[in-house]
């Protein structure tokens, strides 16, 4: 194969094997799920005849229009509805950009604690959560309305979380691609140099972007769920942990699983899972001491309470806890506890991005809960089902974690272990 | 200038008049969900014997509004007369300002793909003095005024009447006032014993220290 040196970096060129591999046609397929979804998002958010119902005058007599017409009268129109406004795309964005930034801080974490192992395999778990971090950029993008978003430029308003994201990954961004650069490069001068300030940086870096998160939730002073929690920012690292260590463990089961270094990698794995699910464990039982009781209650006795001890605390804590409780040879197992922490992990965010809208804002003098409506019945829980576009296009998010991590490994072999010196 | 609007809401008798002339008024997208005011409907029984409570709503012009600062482009913004607006030019749907508003005050507007909401029917203050819903309520509901004008006629009410207002421990200092009804009994229905109720004396030295921290 053919090799080209940029700055010390070993890049290799084969267009055809980084384009068309196993993986990649595994991305590409979900990608088009993606497609198909964003499809069908822009036509509910930009063509929806019950929206454009204005065009009544030009066609009176169109069936489908009389339908529509009734729908936007009587019925829910549109992408959003009022009482839930941020929705899985949220759950989606949270997941992959807090589990993918958890990735590189904790081989950040390690590489400072000089564990040897977790150095040689650092460019590949970077990369893959610089992956993950790309797949959440991608699901908000579908979100927003990306032709209004010049105007965060023209006008910003630099106190709101949500512009703090931009410069944010302005720097974020660029400054992992360094630190993959200077792990690739490790051997020369100048990497040797930066490798301990770079890394303290990085360690930075990852605690403001927490903060940021943790600051885009907790401004919103009506959702006690968001900012009732206790040192939310601190929350969303340890849960971010948990998911990330889950996430790189599998990641190893599937590329490291033949070399010698598997079976410490794995290790340290179990342990790392072992520490955050019981930190994780000890956080929910204070948190939800301390939160709003109208929230609390929704989540732990209400209409989210399967989803809750089910998906979420069976998942992303007992099973695995149970699972890597002693030490193992059988790595199956840790494999296994891994999965579940991602699947468990998502169960979380999930929960709390819904949970957070869950108590109506209704209550408006302490009583009861008001309806809206001669016909309706007061609300006394919201919740609204994802549309499938959003559940296509977070399935296709998957799609941009293997395709971006792939074209990684294609170009600069990140895979391979590499000595550290 | 600082608009604000006062409810006698134990008047209302929810024919929903102000709901169609606000739309009517501002065009807003049609859709029983996609309103800027709305009549909230509170029902319950004490012993018994059943209540139906109905509390004309609306953006409430917060003094410190959460959805103005979480923002990311100031799509939402305090115009002329302390009145919240949305720019939905500059809207980039991130829906952050719909999960910042204590009241579910908005939403969104399909045709602009922006969120939408009251504005006190800003463009009519000059003519007409007043918004559409208060112009057409049949039973002397709403009255919009100038909160720095001591001699309008809303701070004309509010020194005479005690009141309330909604969800006071958000801290977002809102500018509709529920007018307190005349039987105590009527009014605990559906508030409860937490609500502060104001007097204006009580209320103009919160109202004005907000103000100052504004300008």
């Amino acid at each position: 194969m053919k090799t080209y040196e940029f700055a010390g970096l070993e890049i290799r060129v084969d267009i055809f094997n980084l384009l068309f591999n196993k993986t990649m046609i595994i991305a590409y397929m979900l990608i088009a799920l993606a497609g198909v979804g964003i499809y069908e998002i822009f036509e509910l958010r930009y063509f929806s005849p019950a929206i454009n119902a204005h065009s009544a005058g030009l066609d009176p007599t169109n069936p489908g229009l009389k339908e529509a017409m009734k729908l936007a009268v009587f019925g829910t129109v549109g992408e959003v509805s009022r009482e839930v406004p941020w929705t899985l795309f949220i759950a989606n964005y949270m997941y992959m950009i807090y589990t993918g930034s958890g990735v590189i801080f904790l081989v950040a974490l390690a590489e400072l604690m000089k564990f040897k192992v977790v150095e040689k395999a650092a460019a590949g778990f970077m990369a893959l959560g610089l992956a993950m971090v790309f797949a959440g950029l991608f699901t908000i993008a579908t979100d927003l309305n990306m032709l209004n978003m010049h105007w965060m430029l023209l006008d910003p308003n630099i106190f709101a979380g949500i512009w703090l994201m931009l410069p944010l990954y302005l720097v974020y961004i660029p400054f992992v691609l360094f630190e993959i650069y200077l792990i690739l490069t490790k051997k020369r001068e100048l990497a040797r140099r930066l490798a301990l300030p770079i890394l303290i940086m990085s360690i930075g870096v990852d605690l403001v972007e927490y903060y940021i998160q943790a600051r885009l939730f907790s401004m919103n002073t009506a959702r006690h769920l968001w900012t009732e929690f206790p040192l939310l920012t601190l929350y969303f690292i340890i849960s971010a942990f948990v998911a990330s260590l889950g996430i790189m463990g599998v990641y190893s089961y599937l590329v490291h699983r033949k070399k010698p270094e598997y079976a410490h990698i794995m290790d340290l794995i179990r342990k790392g899972i072992l520490f955050f699910i019981s930190v994780l464990a000890l956080y929910e039982i204070v948190a939800y001491l301390v939160v709003d009781k109208e929230w609390a209650f929704l989540i732990l006795f209400g209409p989210f309470k399967y989803l809750y001890f089910l998906g979420y605390i069976l998942l992303a804590m007992v099973l695995p806890f149970f699972l890597v409780f002693r030490p193992t040879k059988s790595y199956w197992k840790i494999v296994l506890a891994s999965i579940f922490t991602i699947v468990g992990g998502y169960a979380g965010r999930y929960l709390f991005v819904y949970g957070g809208n869950a108590n109506p804002m209704s209550n408006r003098f302490g009583v009861g809960y008001e309806k809206y409506d001669l016909y309706d019945i007061a609300s006394t829980f919201n919740y609204a089902h994802p549309h499938l576009g959003e559940i296509f296009i977070v399935i296709g998010s998957i799609g941009i974690v293997l395709a971006v991590y792939k074209i990684f490994d294609s170009l600069f072999d990140i895979a391979r272990l590499r000595d550290s010196h | 200038m600082n608009y604000a609007m006062a409810l006698d809401y134990q008047n209302c008798i929810n024919c929903k008049a102000c709901e169609t002339a606000c739309k009517e008024e501002n065009g807003v997208q049609l859709g029983a969900h996609k309103q800027r005011i709305w009549v909230g409907i509170v029902e319950g029984s004490i012993f018994g014997k059943p209540f139906v409570n109905l509390y004309p709503s609306q953006c409430n012009h917060c003094i410190d509004a959460p959805c103005v600062s979480v923002c990311p482009t100031n799509a939402s913004y305090y115009a002329p007369g302390g009145i919240v607006k949305v720019d939905a030019r500059k809207c980039i749907l991130c829906k952050a300002c719909m999960e910042a508003c204590p009241y579910d005050a908005r939403f969104v507007d399909d045709t602009k793909v922006a969120v939408d909401k009251c504005t006190f029917c800003d463009h009519r203050i000059e003519k007409y003095g007043t918004t559409a819903c208060q112009e057409t309520c049949p039973t002397k509901v709403r009255l919009f005024g100038d909160l720095d004008d001591e001699e309008s006629d809303l701070v004309k009410l509010l020194k005479t009447k005690r009141f309330f207002v909604q969800k006071e421990r958000s801290n977002t200092l809102p500018k509709l006032f529920y007018i307190v009804p005349d039987d105590e009994a009527y009014l605990r229905q559906s508030v409860s014993r937490d609500t502060t109720i104001y007097t204006w004396e009580s209320f103009k030295p919160i109202y004005d220290r907000a103000s100052r921290k504004r300008s």
